[in-house]
């Protein structure tokens, strides 16, 4: 194994045992309780997720006063359909327009809107997308296979506070008449987070 | 001293979360449409300024509210709750006349992060 | 501070390694991590801009180089040691016992 691979692997079972240490002390010292991490991995991993901000964007595209009331006030309108708590007490939801393209980033941690898109995918907290999308946005959008005209103006998040934001995307041509369970399963991931556009409704694909 | 969170309390945790938003009469000294310039600030301990918009000229979009500071919240010197404002930036300010003409730069700043520009 | 977290605008960190099949958590050790950050701060070890200050004081080549969750373990035993509740000769004794397995 060449050195840098070595250095690689050590770290890799290194960091596994590390954590493990940390949190058997941590347990046997009476400052933490195993199952509450499991019933926190189990929510985040198994109950959390995109599903539900899709779920929100199909409202705001079926109910034109739920999408008034959601751009006035993200959080309140959010908790309507039950979507609160950590990483998300603070909600700003920003419209994708025929003019408007928006899109997120936290460039100084991975800040995410964890009740409505779960956990951040790993690209979206890694240095690449953090430095680019602030100053290349259309790059960054490039690089996801979509290209946004020149005449659509771009606006770049920075979730830099404890505001959390979400992208309201367009809603895709062809899809009157779909109720929202159908609306839903064509909001991406990363259409609310403005890498990406929702899926259309006739062949499932962007 | 810290204390051990039980299982049973994080299906209401997961659920409530913790806002940094502070229920205080706090006066904003600024609303929207006010043109800011963000202060060129460099302290060693911790800031929510990221430097690239340090210095530069912006717009407040929305008042989102008193929030803590983290500045000082993270050095245990206070929360010194205050308004953040959604603020606008183009993207030719922060970044110089190549970049797209229409493209623009939202950031929430603390009143503390801003001065009034002219 | 002017660390290397702070990274707007950035070049040269590559491309997006996007990567559509990424699991949520990519190894059980991340799965720990991510549920002991949540309970050390709803336990008080540390409200939510100390973890992250201390995030920032990392070296920035093993910011840069480390996988996610490590920042996270890297926070979580600055707060720990910091209030008492670890030190590194424990940390380090009982991943040895660990791993002669024999805890």
């Amino acid at each position: 194994m060449s050195k840098a691979h070595e250095h690689d692997h050590d770290n890799r079972s290194d960091i596994s045992l590390r954590v493990k240490a940390v949190e058997s002390l941590l347990i046997e010292k009476g400052l933490l309780d195993p199952a509450a991490i499991d019933k926190l991995v189990d929510a985040y991993e198994h109950k959390i997720g995109p599903h539900n901000g899709a779920r929100v964007v199909a409202r705001a595209w079926s109910d034109p006063s739920y999408k008034q009331r959601l751009l006035k006030d993200g959080t309140a309108a959010i908790a309507e359909l039950g979507f609160t708590g950590i990483q998300g007490e603070d909600m700003v939801v920003v419209e994708n327009t025929s003019g408007v393209h928006n899109m997120v980033v936290c460039t100084l941690c991975s800040c995410y809107p964890w009740p409505t898109l779960g956990l951040p995918p790993n690209w979206y907290k890694a240095a690449p997308y953090r430095s680019r999308a602030v100053i290349d946005p259309r790059g960054v959008i490039e690089e996801f296979g979509l290209k946004i005209p020149e005449s659509t103006e771009v606006r770049v998040w920075d979730s830099n506070a404890e505001l959390r934001y979400l992208v309201l995307p367009e809603r895709p041509a062809g899809t009157e008449g779909l109720d929202e369970a159908a609306l839903a399963k064509l909001v991406t991931r990363d259409s609310m987070i403005g890498v990406g556009l929702p899926l259309s409704p006739d062949r499932g694909t962007e | 001293m810290p204390t051990m969170f039980a299982a049973a309390g994080v299906d209401d945790l997961i659920k409530t979360g913790g806002s940094c938003r502070v229920n205080a009469d706090v006066k904003a000294h600024f609303v929207p449409g006010d043109k800011i310039v963000a202060r060129n600030i460099n302290p060693v301990s911790h800031t929510r300024l990221p430097q690239y918009v340090r210095g530069k000229h912006g717009t407040v979009e929305r008042d989102h509210g008193v929030f803590v500071f983290p500045d000082t919240n993270a050095v245990l010197k206070g929360e010194r709750p205050q308004h953040v404002y959604s603020v606008m930036f183009t993207a030719r300010e922060l970044w110089g006349p190549q970049a797209p003409e229409k493209d623009k730069v939202y950031i929430d700043l603390w009143d503390d992060y801003m001065d009034p520009a002219g | 501070m002017n660390g290397i977290h702070d990274l707007g605008g950035r070049h040269g960190m590559g491309p997006t390694d996007i990567d559509p099949e990424q699991p949520i958590f990519h190894a059980d050790w991340e799965r720990r991590m991510f549920g002991m950050f949540i309970l050390a701060f709803a336990g008080g070890h540390f409200n939510i801009d100390q973890f992250r200050a201390a995030i920032e004081k990392m070296k920035p080549a093993e910011y840069l180089e480390s996988d996610y969750y490590e920042h996270w373990l890297y926070s979580l035993e600055t707060w720990c040691k910091a209030n008492g509740s670890l030190t590194d000769e424990e940390i380090e004794n009982r991943m040895r016992k660990l791993s002669k397995g024999a805890v």
